[in-house]
């Protein structure tokens, strides 16, 4: 885990109000695997903000925001040159194996973020990445995909599929999501063993203050920044778990 | 110039007057970044005799230059602490007291008693002031009775220092530090979170699952400074200053205004380095002022 002063060095508009901003992070982007999070702090903001890693090259890491609320706004309205906070990699990403064929990437609106790196990941393993890619409408839907296939999936039929990414979906050995918790807790009907990216609010993003508690089948809660954010999709109790975040009500 | 930068709470001698508070560290197995020399203790996170699974979410809102919380004491019971963590506590190098919790009197001293001499904890830190339960907690510290008893309760099991933990929510703290005292309490620690709630303008609801939370941060400082200031004119044990501390001039005001160490808690998710910052920063502090000691350092307590 590192806490780096990273330098922004590039923004870029990927829909209507979403940006995918690129920093240097040398120490973090080398180590940081699919799923994971960094935790991000900068003037104006309490607490940090945790965000997975939507791209990782050699120097840089990226991650994609939208303006949800005041501190996300601050944020889109940084540019390069200036300096976040940075913690991280945080949190447990998506455990891939060698030997599965198909990969199938399930998002919808933000829940590109941690897709990217998946895609990356699924293919250096040998696997085929069908990216499922979903949005309300094309306006809010991210222009950038990756892997052998892509999908699109708007509600309103404005681009590809006129439905959810879920109803677009294909089966496959292993299925990855990310989305809104209702929409994971439909994967998770639909695909048990799925390995899900869940949001919480967040306090340190550290384990130790219990703020990000994801409640399990099982009975108890554990930490989405620590044994998650990914998780097999069945062992979330979807019910306990809030199904959106009041800062994530964008309409 | 080295400035000596112990201090004796009680009795206890801690090297830093910086420490962990409960439920900052959790038990200090998973401490993200920390620096061992500039930290004077920890207080775990908070224990009861048995396992308890905490509030359900959303636990943690963020508030302006603070957080509500609502945990609810989730733990894995007193066993486990025993089994899991004190033996890795009695190789560190700085000591370890444990966050007691209960919802009996009888219960903070069975869990103290279970405690007591188990290699790893240095001592206790009685919390009679938690929001988040709907037993015990907050009840026990704004009746001063209450606090005695369960002080009592807890004195009579242990040899160990006993540090207890004040709730912000009374009218008249001094009278809580008094009677807490008298029941044989070695320290105070003041004070623990306010109560406060939000409301989600989206369901009309409040935003914490149990409704209500603890605020922390440099939200509820000068208010956590005011209380300090006035249990340490109360009593004549050490008072350990909490609430909102953030850097070096913070954690200066709590020490100024009559404190023996302070605990750094919330500014610990936004900075994992924020302790060895503010230790470093007193220690630059006293010897910009051509001061030795912390010891040195000028209070304004004006007895009761």
């Amino acid at each position: 885990m590192f806490l780096l002063n990273a330098r922004i060095t590039a923004m870029r508009e990927v829909a209507r109000g979403m940006a995918v901003i690129s920093m240097a992070a040398p120490e973090i982007a080398a180590i940081v695997r699919a799923g994971q999070f960094v935790n991000l702090g900068w003037a104006g903001v309490f607490l940090r903000r945790p965000f997975s890693v939507y791209r990782a090259d050699g120097e840089r890491i990226e991650v994609v925001l939208k303006a949800v609320g005041r501190g996300t706004s601050q944020l889109l309205a940084m540019g390069p040159g200036d300096v976040i906070s940075c913690l991280g990699p945080l949190g447990h990403g998506f455990d891939l194996e060698a030997g599965s064929r198909t990969a199938v990437l399930i998002s919808g609106g933000l829940g590109v973020a941690p897709m990217p790196l998946a895609a990356k990941e699924a293919s250096a393993l040998g696997m085929r990445v069908t990216w499922v890619h979903g949005a309300r409408s094309i306006e809010e839907l991210c222009s950038e995909s990756a892997g052998d296939e892509v999908i699109w999936a708007t509600d309103d039929g404005s681009r590809g599929i006129a439905g959810t990414a879920i109803s677009a979906a294909p089966d496959g050995d292993v299925v990855l999501a990310c989305g809104p918790n209702r929409m994971l807790a439909a994967v998770a009907d639909r695909w048990p063993e799925a390995l899900v990216a869940v949001e919480t609010y967040m306090g340190c993003g550290t384990g130790v203050c219990l703020g990000c508690a994801v409640p399990l089948t099982r009975g108890g809660y554990d930490r989405a920044c620590k044994e998650g954010p990914v998780y097999r999709a069945a062992d979330i109790d979807w019910a306990a778990l809030p199904s959106h975040l009041s800062y994530a009500v964008t309409v | 110039m080295t400035v000596d930068m112990s201090v004796a709470v009680a009795g206890m001698k801690l090297r830093s007057p910086v420490l962990a508070a409960s439920g900052a560290f959790g038990y200090g197995t998973e401490v993200p970044l920390l620096d061992r020399r500039a930290l004077g203790g920890m207080v775990s996170k908070g224990i009861f005799l048995r396992p308890r699974t905490g509030s359900s979410p959303p636990r943690i809102v963020e508030t302006p230059s603070g957080m509500l919380n609502a945990i609810g004491l989730q733990g894995p019971g007193v066993d486990a602490l025993i089994r899991d963590y004190a033996p890795q506590w009695a190789s560190w190098d700085f000591p370890v007291l444990v966050n007691i919790n209960g919802e009996s009197v009888s219960e903070y001293g069975d869990l103290v008693a279970r405690l007591d001499g188990v290699p790893g904890v240095a001592g206790f830190e009685i919390n009679i002031s938690c929001p988040n339960v709907e037993q015990g907690g907050l009840y026990f510290g704004n009746d001063p009775r209450a606090a005695a008893a369960v002080t009592e309760a807890v004195r009579k099991r242990t040899t160990l220092p006993v540090w207890v933990k004040l709730t912000p929510m009374v009218t008249d703290i001094g009278v809580i530090a008094r009677a807490v005292e008298g029941a044989g309490a070695d320290a105070l620690c003041a004070v623990n979170t306010f109560v406060g709630m939000s409301i989600d303008l989206n369901t009309y609801k409040p935003r914490l699952s149990f409704r209500t939370g603890g605020l922390s941060g440099p939200a509820i400082r000068p208010l956590a400074i005011h209380l300090a200031h006035q249990a340490a004119r109360a009593v004549r044990i050490p008072v350990i200053g909490i609430g909102g501390v953030t850097n070096a001039e913070d954690a200066l005001e709590f020490l100024v205004a009559g404190c023996s160490a302070v605990q750094v808690g919330t500014a610990t998710f936004v900075n994992p380095r924020a302790i060895a910052e503010i230790h470093d920063g007193i220690s630059a502090h006293l010897e910009l002022r051509h001061l030795n000691s912390l010891a040195e350092l000028p209070r304004y307590l004006p007895r009761d």
